[in-house]
């Protein structure tokens, strides 16, 4: 008796037993925004402008441009931790090029990367600074190139884009719908995602030779992948199985009739 | 023909196979006005049988792990020869056979074959649902993804509203605080062990009590429909002049299992996303809540009725005692009529009983 006691005991402490209780800490949310959330509008509005940008999207935070150390609040702007604050423009385009190498090279390389520090564009002249946005050929318009320049040669670089541009939207639009389904995307992804950053960082060449040439490789590169995915159950397994069954109906409902 | 006709032979001089079926052929006679309605229990059982198969293949390759679980739901739908039909096949499966219980359960109402001295047909039916509701809910968290975590957030999350208990509860449940690795493991071994045997437990008793009783005379197509049965002692109910089981509705019931399937594998082929949202694909993320989370169709009318009063534990009040009418009705509902027309009041009550459940799930999917 005494025995069954101590096992039923055992058994309902193992049930309700929670003590390894799985550690699902929040999220942690760096010092930087939580100091400067309260601060006011002219610091606490970089924090909403990165909020929506293309980095807050892929989390790189604060720290991955002004430095410091994001984890403890008495420190984070100190120069001793790598805390840069406000990078010069100059220094902008190497910083960023730090991690967007390959547009760093075409950047490097075209007008705009020669006349850096004599009032050619750094990367926040187009892409923005907190409220990133990726790179697209809605950058390549006449508000963001007629400050300094005319729009003809933009024009016709973003012409020679806007097929690439729209094949590879379509391949996007694709996987999302494979993936909606439940269909491994992951090796097509990769690839899509190699080929754009390999197509946006031409976007800063301005060559529009170079755009031309490269843009063709890149379109034979996309129409590959178009043929990727859809392993579905398919409509003509689908057709057979309910044909089958529907057969199979018809066919008791038949001998049904004649045992009746 | 002859070793066939020897291993019957063999089989019927151990157990008596022919004089289970001749028994089965003249001796189980089931109403002459028996309709297609009472098929649905045989399309429930091969649902129930379809459900084990595809549970069981698909438990050869999945992880119950919540690092695991994702990936090796999608690698049994991407790499796994007929692992896609397998898995859509289980995941369409479940909502059908809550679509069939229901049909069945609509069926028993409005013929009145709840009525004495079925009423614990009816309990161990209405429990039967209740279990499959479970199964179901508890079969949903397993892919881990992102729809399966949050709804299990939110669906756990309604017990916590029961007074007192309802946070040690909600804590059983989910083995801690939140939707964990407990959780999953619970859930897995209530999905694929616990209910699974309660289940089978549960049809056979079920079987038991129809085989006792015989099967009740549907009030179409004769004169007198109401109840016949007398309380004094306990009899079979005979039905001279009937049909016999086999093969007549034997292939009746064969007729509603196909016609089942082809609607079946209409949905799993043609239609696979009608029960799966694309939040179903995506790895369940604990610090990313999916906008308009919902639960499955048959628990939108719950969900839909706990947002509509103002405090949780009325429309949680209000849920358990619409639960508990309906799990009693055969005990509370004493009339001896079972034709529908001829129950005016019930049937009118019926009728807006589910309507009203019906209104709820729509509203609760566009809330």
């Amino acid at each position: 008796m005494i025995g069954c006691t101590t096992t039923l005991i055992l058994l309902v402490s193992f049930i309700l037993s929670s003590s390894i209780l799985a550690s699902a800490a929040g999220q942690q949310v760096i010092v930087c925004i939580q100091c400067h959330t309260g601060q006011p509008a002219q610091l606490s509005q970089p924090v909403k402008l990165w909020q929506a940008s293309i980095h807050a999207e892929h989390g790189i935070a604060c720290n991955a441009c002004h430095g410091g150390d994001p984890l403890d609040s008495v420190s984070a702007m100190s120069p001793a931790r790598g805390f840069r604050g406000t990078p010069l423009p100059t220094a902008v385009p190497a910083l960023c090029g730090g991690c967007h190498m390959g547009v760093m090279k075409y950047y490097a390389l075209s007008a705009h990367g020669k006349t850096l520090g004599s009032g050619g564009p750094t990367c926040v002249t187009c892409h923005g600074s907190h409220n990133v946005v990726s790179a697209s050929l809605d950058l390549i318009s006449k508000k963001n190139c007629t400050p300094c320049h005319t729009f003809d040669q933009a024009r016709l670089i973003r012409s020679a884009m806007l097929k690439t541009e729209g094949m590879l939207k379509a391949i996007e639009k694709r996987i999302s719908t494979l993936k909606s389904q439940g269909i491994e995307t992951d090796g097509l992804e990769k690839r899509l995602f190699a080929l754009r950053n390999r197509f946006h960082a031409m976007y800063h060449s301005l060559d529009i030779n170079l755009i031309k040439q490269e843009s063709a490789h890149i379109q034979a590169e996309l129409e590959k992948s178009n043929g990727v995915g859809g392993v579905g159950t398919g409509p003509l397994p689908g057709a057979l199985a309910v044909g089958w069954a529907l057969l199979a109906a018809l066919l008791f409902s038949l001998i049904k009739k004649n045992v009746d | 023909m002859n070793v066939l006709k020897n291993l019957y032979n063999w089989i019927d001089v151990r157990l008596g196979a022919r004089e289970i079926i001749d028994k089965k052929r003249s001796g189980y006679l089931l109403p002459s006005n028996i309709n297609a309605c009472y098929s649905l229990g045989s399309v429930l059982l091969v649902i129930f049988a379809l459900q084990i198969v595809t549970g069981l293949l698909l438990m050869l390759y999945y992880v119950p792990d919540i690092d695991k679980a994702f990936n090796s739901v999608s690698f049994i739908m991407n790499e796994i020869p007929l692992g896609r039909l397998i898995r859509l096949c289980h995941a369409v499966g479940s909502s059908m056979m809550i679509l069939v219980l229901l049909l069945h359960m609509f069926s028993v109402l409005f013929m009145g074959s709840y009525k004495s001295p079925r009423e614990l047909h009816w309990l161990t039916g209405f429990i039967l649902f209740l279990m499959a509701m479970g199964i179901s809910l508890t079969g949903y968290l397993l892919p881990w993804n992102q729809l399966s975590f949050w709804a299990t957030t939110v669906a756990t999350d309604c017990v916590g509203t029961i007074p007192i208990i309802g946070q040690y509860l909600v804590e059983l449940l989910r083995g801690g605080k939140l939707v964990g690795f407990q959780t999953l493991g619970r859930f897995y071994t209530l999905h694929v062990g616990l209910l699974p045997a309660v289940i089978t437990i549960l049809i056979g008793i079920h079987l038991f009590l129809i085989q006792r009783t015989g099967v009740s005379t549907p009030p179409f197509g004769i004169d007198n429909t109401s109840n016949q049965w007398k309380s004094e002692k306990f009899a079979y109910e005979e039905h001279p002049g009937g049909i016999p089981f086999f093969p007549n509705f034997f292939l009746q019931d064969m007729i509603s299992v196909s016609l089942y399937l082809a609607c079946f594998m209409a949905l799993v082929f043609f239609f696979p996303n009608l029960f799966i949202p694309s939040t179903a694909y995506m790895p369940a993320n604990p610090y990313v809540t999916p906008a308009n989370i919902k639960p499955e169709w048959y628990f939108l009318a719950n969900y839909q009725t706990l947002k509509l009063f103002p405090s949780e534990i009325i429309g949680l009040t209000v849920q358990v005692t619409a639960l508990a009418f309906v799990a009693l009705l055969p005990f509370l509902d004493r009339g001896t009529e079972k034709h529908p027309l001829k129950r005016p009041v019930f049937t009118f009550c019926a009728v807006a009983g589910i309507l009203l459940w019906l209104g709820m799930t729509v509203w609760g999917y566009y809330s």
